[in-house]
């Protein structure tokens, strides 16, 4: 048997049911933020229809010439919107992924992406088709007269391929084949194909000609947009960075393949209260500054002088190349950090009970957040998940901080029956233990899930079968 | 929560569309009354002339119903240069061809003076759509003040307007070809 089930404290008694919820008006706040942020999604695709109606668009449709000229120009408006709104939903702006999270905000992301370039597909075939009937041209011929003749026009041409290559290899078919830099290097082609739609927009199409108020708000709205990824995506982390000074003090073997990396840096006390959230770190060695990897803290930042110089912990596996070579950092790199990210956090709990569950790796956030997270002794309970109690990385300290905090604390390993959709080791499975079977209290509680994507999902299922309700699950994606 | 978000979203997307679509109609009666005071306002303009005015007023008339008609239609006009060619450096008005563009045809009438232009007036504009029309109706005050400073077709393009630009100066070229100018 190669299970073991630790009790770490159980509660003498169990206080009131009834006890307040603190959690209710965050709760509420950020359910109302998230549904503020679809409203306003939703109202600026309205709105890039509105310029054009208010143009007087809608009198087109009475030639045939004009209808296909008229819905080009709509699915145009429409697809250069939808645009904007996945690079801002890209941009880590905090009212989004305070809101709704890094990983949701990026599967949104994802989701527009084919819409966005059927639209821009749209807009090109329907508008040569379009002004190929007004000047009786065929399309093809109409579009190379357009390439030719009219100034920008062939800007457009082009960004119309980078459009394409960009959504082609992020199909999850495609971007398989390739490995995540290929991936990330066209994706960066985005930024090219953007900045090559825009000239056509603004000379060309007379719905933005000089002195209109449309042409004010597309350029307020495009130049927005390019403000919010500069300041977030560049300004901040340079910002960052330069504020925290991190360093990497030392490397720790933690198991087989897994490290933690401890760093020392400055002001690390703005830094506290995120265990769980995530933080994109660049080890700034030769050969490894380009590589962007995403971990979360393994342990709240330690604070060592007044003015908040200090340490701070990530612990990670050998999944891939890169993350092979940080085994072997040196003592002193500097670290470029963006961050923290994510929902993994305090920030998203809405219940008092908390249920913590993470697998392999995916057991270092749980560690973070179990360190802060508020809750009464006996409303928590953490679940480590690993094939043997070697992969039950920071097992100790996890023990003690349950013993601690009075958190209930189970250790499941095994490898889980084969062919079999369960989260649990064979033996628990056979036994028909659930997640409710661990956690009485599972309906009224934040369920915090970390691990390998295809586990998670399992566990995700079982809590939803016990009643929990999805507001209250918390399962952050680390892989791209 | 969801449900929440639903309907604010599809009550604050449905207010935008109305209110662009009530201010786009807005925007086509507008378009349409400049559209009309510019009739009478070239036909004063004009007044100066004798009756080939009347007959330019008529194909205005004619050429915002169908465009291609009124090519038929300028072509008499130009007919009516001839009979007026006798007094070209007299004076008169001469009407220039017609321009076909993407955004719709073009033609401008030019009243002559003493070998001076003293006038253009637009007998057709690019009125394709609402923009075309917006946009002529911008274009085409500047574009009569500078050839009238210029006393040729010899004028810069106006910006953001360069395709209504060009057939308006093609045209005034044909008329003022025609004046003999």
């Amino acid at each position: 048997m190669n299970t073991t089930t630790q009790t770490a404290l159980r509660p003498a008694a169990r206080r009131a049911p009834a006890a307040r919820n603190p959690f209710k008006g965050q709760h509420r706040r950020r359910m109302l933020q998230a549904d503020l942020l679809t409203v306003i999604a939703w109202a600026s695709l309205a709105g890039a229809v509105a310029l054009w109606l208010a143009d007087g668009g809608a009198a087109g449709f009475s030639t045939l010439a004009g209808a296909f000229t008229a819905v080009g120009i709509v699915a145009g408006l429409a697809g250069m919107d939808l645009v904007l709104l996945m690079l801002l939903l890209a941009a880590r702006l905090p009212v989004i992924d305070g809101a709704v999270g890094h990983d949701r905000a990026l599967e949104f992301h994802r989701k527009l992406g084919k819409p966005s370039l059927y639209l821009l597909l749209a807009h090109g075939v329907l508008l040569a088709i379009g002004y190929g009937l007004a000047e009786g041209l065929d399309p093809v011929s109409e579009a190379v007269a357009l390439w030719v003749l009219v100034p920008d026009m062939w800007l457009a041409y082009v960004s119309m391929a980078l459009f394409i290559a960009v959504v082609v290899t992020s199909l999850v078919a495609v971007r398989r084949r390739f490995p995540y830099e290929f991936w990330y290097a066209v994706h960066l082609l985005t930024y090219a194909a953007v900045l090559t739609s825009l000239p056509h927009q603004f000379s060309v199409g007379g719905l933005f000609a000089e002195g209109t108020w449309q042409r004010w708000y597309w350029l307020a709205v495009c130049i927005g947009t390019g403000a919010a990824l500069v300041h977030y995506r560049v300004l901040e982390p340079i910002v960052a960075t330069v504020r925290h000074q991190l360093r990497v003090s030392r490397v720790v073997a933690v198991g087989h393949g897994v490290v933690s990396i401890e760093m020392a840096g400055r002001h690390l006390d703005e830094l506290s209260g995120s265990g769980g959230r995530f933080f994109i770190w660049r080890f700034l060695a030769p050969g490894q500054w380009w590589h962007p990897h995403p971990f979360s803290l393994s342990a709240e930042p330690l604070q060592l002088d007044a003015d908040g110089g200090g340490r701070l912990r990530i612990t990670v596996r050998n999944l891939g190349r890169g993350s092979a070579a940080l085994a072997r950092l040196k003592p002193g790199t500097r670290v470029a950090v963006e961050g923290p990210y994510g929902l993994f956090s305090t920030a998203s709990r809405s219940r008092r009970h908390v249920v913590m569950i993470g697998a392999g790796i995916g057991i270092t956030p749980i560690r973070a957040l179990l360190e802060r997270t508020p809750f009464e002794p006996g409303d928590a309970t953490v679940i480590l998940r690993g094939h043997s109690p070697s992969g039950l990385y920071l097992g100790d300290e996890i023990l003690e901080l349950c013993q601690r905090r009075g958190a209930t604390l189970f250790h499941l390993t095994g490898r889980r029956p084969r062919g079999a959709q369960t989260w649990l080791p064979e033996s628990e499975a056979r036994s028909g233990y659930r997640l409710a079977s661990y956690v009485p209290e599972l309906a009224d509680a934040d369920v915090y899930v970390c691990g390998p994507a295809g586990w998670a999902l399992n566990v995700l299922d079982d809590a939803r079968r016990a009643g929990v309700r999805e507001e209250q699950l918390h399962y952050e994606r680390f892989d791209w | 929560m969801r449900i929440r978000a639903v309907v604010s979203a599809t009550l604050a997307s449905a207010g935008i569309l109305i209110a662009g679509w009530q201010s786009g109609t807005h925007v086509a009666d507008t378009a349409s009354a400049t559209g009309t005071t510019a009739g009478p306002a070239s036909a004063g303009s004009t007044g100066a002339g004798t009756g080939t005015t009347g007959s330019a007023g008529s194909g205005a008339g004619s050429s915002s119903k169908s465009s291609s008609g009124s090519a038929g239609s300028s072509a008499a006009a130009s007919g009516s240069t001839g009979s007026s060619g006798a007094s070209s450096n007299a004076g008169g008005t001469f009407a220039g061809d017609v321009v076909q563009t993407r955004f719709g045809s073009v033609q401008v009438q030019i009243s002559v003076t003493g070998g001076k232009i003293t006038d253009v007036t637009a007998l057709q504009l690019t009125d394709e759509d609402r923009r075309s029309v917006q946009i002529s109706n911008r274009a085409a005050p500047l574009l009569r003040a500078e050839v009238l400073k210029a006393q040729s077709a010899n004028v810069q393009t106006i910006s953001g307007a360069t395709v209504t630009s060009s057939a308006y100066l093609t045209s005034l070229q044909a008329a003022l070809d025609a004046a003999h100018l």
